[in-house]
């Protein structure tokens, strides 16, 4: 066979291996074909788009406590507001701190409302962990096996890097297919940094007319800074 | 000069080289595409539509084309390959450290390094000189092997 046939060969077996083995992979290890990624050739935005500071009234702060877990695990969260899992035996809950102020109980519509005409407003560590307390659906864009190794309590895992992510989208629009039910706040997160997961997902739920979405800027690492509480395993 | 540069005694090791570099580089990608679709993406190279498809096809290109130099067939459409992805690379990573779009390359560790943003520039202008370096070591098999044809 001459040189360019093999070239062709190889290429032609790569792509073939290349379908079969994602076709047979875990669920967590899949892609999906062709792919979702609005921003694929924009360079990433020095500055965030929209501080929640700025698009909306002033922040309410809620105090998380800076000091070194030193109980045992408890069953209650950052804010004193239950979040609804059902503490299945494969989820862990980790140690949360102690004692805990209890965040102002707010009302969630009037302090972030929905704001069709962008795809996501950026919030601080506190916005954040304001939204959970009160009960906002809270979304965790990492991989499933970062999700397992540690997530905010309560959160739902959806990373956009896995081929079931329009799965997992349809069945949260089903959930909230009451137009009312959508303008209800979405807290999302990822890795902080330089992390645009959480800002892909948002935009792949604005697409399906979620106008209320909130992207937890400094992602995971800044919840655990501020010893918010954490699960692990496979259940929020 | 040429002599030494064409012996067999360098060109199978230099082959073998090169051929466990490109196993050794495929092998974390195909078990988890995603973490390289991740990779690509941050490229800011490609269209939407062919990160996904690189992600799973390229791995395994490198993988066939590592396989048949280790195994010693099909040695100038392997180098052929070999060649042109490292050409793509360094061209691709050049690019994102001329806009200063700080990376991982994604070669041989899908996983997240967390590294500051100089160190990731400082890691980008290294993989460039890695893959001339290995740009070399294909030129060098493929000449030896035009010398003995």
């Amino acid at each position: 066979m001459k040189p360019f046939a093999q070239v062709i060969a190889l290429i032609g077996a790569a792509f073939v291996l290349g379908l079969v083995a994602n076709a047979v992979a875990a669920r967590d290890r899949k892609l999906m074909l062709p792919g979702y990624y609005p921003s694929a050739r924009k360079m990433p935005a020095q500055a965030p788009p929209v501080a929640a500071t700025q698009a909306l009234s002033a922040p309410v702060p809620v105090r998380i406590p800076a000091s070194p877990p030193s109980t045992p695990a408890t069953d209650t969260v950052l804010s004193g507001v239950p979040v609804s899992s059902p503490a299945p035996e494969k989820q862990k809950k980790t140690v949360a701190p102690s004692p805990k102020p209890v965040p102002k109980a707010i009302d969630l519509a009037t302090r972030f409302p929905a704001h069709p005409d962008k795809a996501y407003v950026e919030v601080s560590g506190d916005d954040a962990a304001l939204l959970h307390a009160n009960g906002a659906l809270t979304l965790d864009a990492r991989r499933t096996s970062d999700y397992e190794a540690g997530h905010i309590a309560g959160a739902r895992t959806l990373s956009v890097w896995e081929s079931d992510v329009d799965d997992k989208v349809n069945k949260l629009y089903e959930e909230r297919s009451d137009p009312r039910e959508q303008l209800k706040p979405i807290l999302i997160y990822c890795s902080g940094g330089d992390c645009e997961d959480s800002h892909m997902l948002a935009q792949k739920l604005w697409g399906v007319q979620f106008n209320n979405i909130y992207v937890y800027k400094d992602g995971f690492p800044d919840w655990q800074k501020r010893r918010g509480t954490v699960h692990t395993g496979s259940n929020p | 000069m040429k002599k030494y540069l064409t012996h067999p005694w360098l060109t199978i090791r230099v082959q073998l080289a090169l051929g466990a570099i490109f196993v050794a580089a495929a092998l974390p990608k195909i078990t988890d595409p995603p973490s390289f679709a991740h990779m690509i993406y941050n490229y800011r190279l490609l269209p939407a539509g062919l990160i996904n498809i690189s992600a799973l096809v390229m791995p395994w290109v490198e993988l066939l084309c590592g396989l048949a130099l280790i195994l010693g067939v099909w040695r100038k459409a392997a180098l052929s390959i070999i060649g042109t992805m490292l050409v793509v690379f360094i061209i691709a990573i050049s690019i994102n450290l001329a806009r200063e779009n700080a990376i991982d390359c994604g070669c041989f560790d899908v996983s997240k390094a967390n590294l500051t943003r100089e160190q990731r520039l400082g890691d980008m202008k290294f993989v460039i000189l890695r893959d001339i370096g290995m740009l070399l070591m294909v030129a060098q098999v493929w000449w030896a092997a035009s010398v003995r044809d």
